[in-house]
């Protein structure tokens, strides 16, 4: 059984398919609402003679500002290419350069151009491209149910309960093995380009089941959203050649990173974005990003999508005039810990794509990697749990976990007055912006921690205005609030210990990288209400940690 | 700016109070503002009961497809104010030839059987691995690949409201992605399946499923390049692809269209008598074409010349078997 049916349950969905087993996928939202979808830039891998894995592996260690496990990156760098081929075998088609070879752009952070594309509509093309091979391999789908809990029993998997929400039932679905794919969390904050589904369940999930969560403080900020909904222009606009300018018309990358300019890795350009505007060379609150040069051929071409949405969703048709842009939430580098082969701690329980922190990413993920991601360990995922479960059997199901989940979802029903959920989720997106973005410190990471957890005192007793059984999505986003919120707390608490600046997570009160203390990965667990800390080591193979510089 | 939307409420399984009724209520649009934003603002703020389904709310993932004004809108890429100034009016149902589930949602499951039913998966010639499908050849299927499965075509679908087994445009530009696709190896089974009843000859050509697809994926074209491609492949043995040869036919051999004729040899005998009481109608109303009058036009040597010079050109005129 796969809980979600993004780009890496569904690729896992078929690796078990293929291995003869009986495969099901759940999922909140029908499998190409998923938001794998959404993916513009493109897919990484070293195909040709001039480029090599290694290199690839390299700028990906670099990218992760030395944090990432690189036998992980060496599976997914030197597997990617492989996985490529295959997507074409099973009808995707990349964009093709006029020899006939897949087409590759420049991507922020890599050294060479190595991200393999569909105009600027990768993700749709793969996602799509995945569903039709979950049909084709004829894996059951049960759509538009939501999981409320995994069941462990005996320190090992036994299923999960899920609600459908065209009933508001809760049922109960055993597996000998469970993969969990369920995406992002990036609607913890304000601004961000993830889906409204983007609630990071997994982790709450995981975490209630008893596992810790890895490296959660390193959340990305990807340097081009729109204003208004965090809408996002891809990074496959600067690979195109596309500029950054400040109010003065500067291109002001060429201060912050002399050499690779615009292309610099997100991170460095995320910070220098805010950087402008807090020092008053921002454009209300925005830089704006100049595609005007490409000319109007390459943009109808290339991103035609991209004009599409500034139009739509800005007001701006970027053949005109430049789009004005900002930093915001993107990417989940941390998640559920998992091994090359995506186990985690508990037997039988699998982690893939976004929610799990194998960790290929480390303290910031390079564009392009994490559909690699997807794919590579999603088809590992799959592998690996078909194995897992030809050899073993099925564990008893509790019936006191339906029992609890049935009585949770009573008590919530029952309440009669409280705060309304959507205003409290809109209250810890606000502090999650305010406390834990892109610069943060000790002062305001604890404040926003204190306010964090006074939020989740409010939401026990949050009440529904909607008590009605069939999709009642209240009653699921007061449920997707307490992952959210366990989310932020862990954000947070691995932010507020971290005493270092690494990729994406910048201390003001401590600028600089410290490997003598902090190259290690973090650990968050929860016990009751209290997280606790640990630490774990870093996989080091071939790449000595050096100054990262761009 | 205050806009009044005026909401479709149903729940068919709510025993007190079922509806269907519309509610009004009173938005406060800003600048740019979606409709689904809208309806966002409705739910959190309001009225949580309303459902409706959405998710990555930049117009890629098909969830938020409604009925807007009477027609079938994306609602997460439609902006309130112009829509309002536009139609002076802004309410709000589910998409038609659908069941409603509740509100704003309803059964997608029809949608996606549809689209099982087309097989919609490569299905690779042997020896076709590593072959790249070159910049021309994908320019070919490139529209049918941008579909978001998004329901607005089927929703406003003539041929659909009328036939629910109907294939319907989505699921049709689906199996063009495949049928177009130069590695494809089961090109023939599939147009002979494409073409069988409630395929793509039940489709009257109202070109609706094109007016209102968000993603100018233009289902109606691809249902006539798989019509072509049925044709040219030889699948002939259906009532479509007969009426298409009765019309050329017809043109070549009259200049005109020799309708009675054609309806005979798009039926057959049997089925043809089965129209009898059509015709009576049609001629009471004076509507029964009547081929006897000008069997042929004037200038027949020019409507030749035209076939000829097509067939040189395109060798398009069907092949016939045997
Ligand atoms: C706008 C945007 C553009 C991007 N562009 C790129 C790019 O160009 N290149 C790149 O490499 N990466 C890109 N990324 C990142 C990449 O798209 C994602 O990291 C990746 O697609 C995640 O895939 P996934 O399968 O892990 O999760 P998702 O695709 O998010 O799928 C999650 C699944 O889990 C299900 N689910 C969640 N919770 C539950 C629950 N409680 N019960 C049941 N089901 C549940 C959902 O229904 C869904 O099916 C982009 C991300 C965004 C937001
Ligand atoms: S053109 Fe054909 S498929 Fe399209 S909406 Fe009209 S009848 Fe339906
Ligand atoms: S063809 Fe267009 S309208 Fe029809 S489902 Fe696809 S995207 Fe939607
Ligand atoms: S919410 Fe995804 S298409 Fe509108």
């Amino acid at each position: 059984m796969i809980i979600g049916a993004g780009l890496a349950g569904m690729r896992a969905a078929i690796e078990a398919a293929r291995n003869g087993l009986d495969t099901a996928l759940v999922t909140k939202v029908y499998p190409v609402r998923s938001h794998s979808v959404a993916a513009q830039g493109g897919m990484n891998a070293a195909l040709k003679e001039t480029d090599s894995w290694e290199a690839h592996a390299f700028d990906t260690v670099k990218g992760s500002d030395w944090l990432g496990d690189q036998d992980a990156i060496e599976v997914m760098c030197s597997e990617g290419p492989g996985d490529i081929l295959e997507l074409e075998g099973m009808g995707a088609i990349f964009n093709r350069d006029s020899r006939g070879h897949i087409a590759q752009r420049p991507f922020g952070g890599a050294g060479y151009p190595r991200t393999c594309y569909l105009a600027d509509r990768t993700g749709h093309a793969l996602l799509h491209v995945m569903y039709e091979q979950v049909l084709k391999h004829g894996v059951f789908i049960y759509d538009e149910w939501h999981v409320t809990r995994l069941v462990i029993e005996g320190g090992k998997v036994s299923g999960v309960i899920a609600m459908e929400l065209d009933t508001g039932k809760l049922h109960r679905l055993r597996s000998k093995s469970v993969i969990m794919a369920t995406g992002g969390y990036g609607r913890v904050y304000r601004t961000t380009t993830n889906a409204l589904s983007s609630t990071g369940d997994g982790l709450g999930l995981a975490l209630s089941a008893g596992l810790p969560l890895m490296d959660m403080e390193f959340v990305q900020f990807h340097p081009t959203v729109l204003k208004r909904t965090g809408i996002l222009m891809t990074e496959g606009a600067r690979g195109e050649g596309g500029f950054l300018l400040n109010s003065l018309g500067e291109r002001f990358m060429e201060k912050y990173a002399p050499k690779v300019k615009e292309l610099a890795s997100r991170d460095v350009v995320s910070r220098a974005e805010q950087t402008e505007i807090e020092e008053g060379r921002g454009v209300e609150g925005c830089v704006l990003l100049d595609l005007r040069h490409l000319g109007a051929d390459t943009i109808k071409s290339k991103l035609s999508q991209i004009r599409e949405l500034a139009m739509n969703f800005a007001g701006v048709d970027p053949i005109e005039a430049p789009v004005p842009v900002k930093p915001g939430a993107h990417y989940s580098m941390g998640g559920i810990p998992a091994d090359i082969d995506c186990q985690t701690e508990i037997p039988g329980l699998f982690a893939a794509g976004e929610c799990a922190c194998v960790s290929v990413h480390g303290a910031n993920r390079l564009g392009g990697n994490s559909l690699l991601e997807a794919v590579v360990f999603g088809r590992r995922a799959g592998k690996r749990a078909s194995e897992y479960a030809d050899s073993t059997e099925l564990v008893a199901f509790p019936d006191s976990a339906l029992r609890d989940a049935a009585n949770e979802v009573a008590e919530i029903l029952r309440r009669d007055e409280g705060e309304r959920v959507y205003a409290l989720r809109d209250e810890m997106a606000g502090v999650m912006e305010e406390h834990c973005g892109i610069f943060r410190n000790r002062e305001r990471l604890g404040k926003g921690l204190e306010q964090i957890r006074e939020i989740k005192e409010r939401h026990r007793r949050a009440a529904l205005a909607d008590r009605g059984d069939r999709f009642n999505a209240e009653l699921l986003h007061i449920i997707e609030l307490g992952s959210m919120l366990d989310a932020s707390e862990a954000i947070l608490v691995s932010a507020l210990h971290r005493e270092e600046s690494r990729g994406s997570h910048f201390r003001t009160d401590f600028p600089k990288r410290d490997d003598s203390k902090w190259l290690k990965h973090t650990l968050v667990r929860k016990r009751g209400n209290d997280f606790t800390v640990g630490y774990k080591d870093v996989k080091i193979t071939r790449f000595k940690p050096e100054e990262r510089k761009y | 700016m205050e806009i009044k939307f005026s909401i479709r409420r149903h729940d068919p399984m709510d025993g007190e109070n079922p509806g269907p009724y519309y509610r009004e209520y009173i938005v406060d649009a800003e600048e740019g503002m979606t409709v689904l934003e809208a309806l966002l603002k409705i739910s959190e703020e309001e009225d949580p009961t309303l459902a409706f389904r959405r998710s990555c709310r930049s117009a890629i993932c098909g969830s938020c497809a409604m009925t807007v004004n009477g027609f079938a809108r994306l609602t997460c890429s439609l902006q309130v104010i112009p829509e309002y100034q536009k139609m002076g009016a802004m309410r709000i149902e589910p998409l038609s030839n659908h069941r409603t589930i509740k509100d704003l949602v309803v059964d997608m499951a029809p949608f996606w059987e549809k689209m099982e039913k087309v097989a919609p998966f490569l299905m690779p010639a042997g020896g076709s691995e590593g072959n790249p499908v070159s910049i021309e050849d994908q320019a070919g299927i490139d529209e049918s690949q941008r579909c978001i499965m998004c329901g607005c075509c089927n929703a406003e679908c003539n041929s659909l409201e009328i036939d629910e087994r109907f294939i319907a445009p989505a699921a049709s530009a689906k199996a063009w992605r495949f049928v177009g696709d130069v590695r494809e190896g089961h090109r023939g089974k599939r147009l002979e399946r494409l073409s069988e009843e409630h395929g793509i000859w039940d489709c009257v050509r109202c070109i609706h499923c094109t007016q209102y697809c968000p993603k100018d994926v233009k289902p109606l074209k691809q249902i006539e390049s798989l019509r072509s491609a049925a044709m040219k492949e030889g699948v002939l043995d259906n009532p479509g692809a007969r009426h298409v040869e009765a019309m050329a036919d017809s043109v070549e051999r009259f200049g005109r269209l020799d309708e009675a004729a054609m309806t005979f040899r798009t039926l057959g005998f049997l089925r043809s008598v089965g129209m009898i009481p059509l015709g009576l109608r049609l001629e009471k109303h004076g509507k029964m074409p009547h081929p006897y009058i000008f069997p042929q036009i004037m200038e027949i040597d020019e409507v030749r010349a035209v076939y000829d010079e097509i067939e040189k050109k395109y060798g398009l005129k069907p092949k016939k078997e045997g």
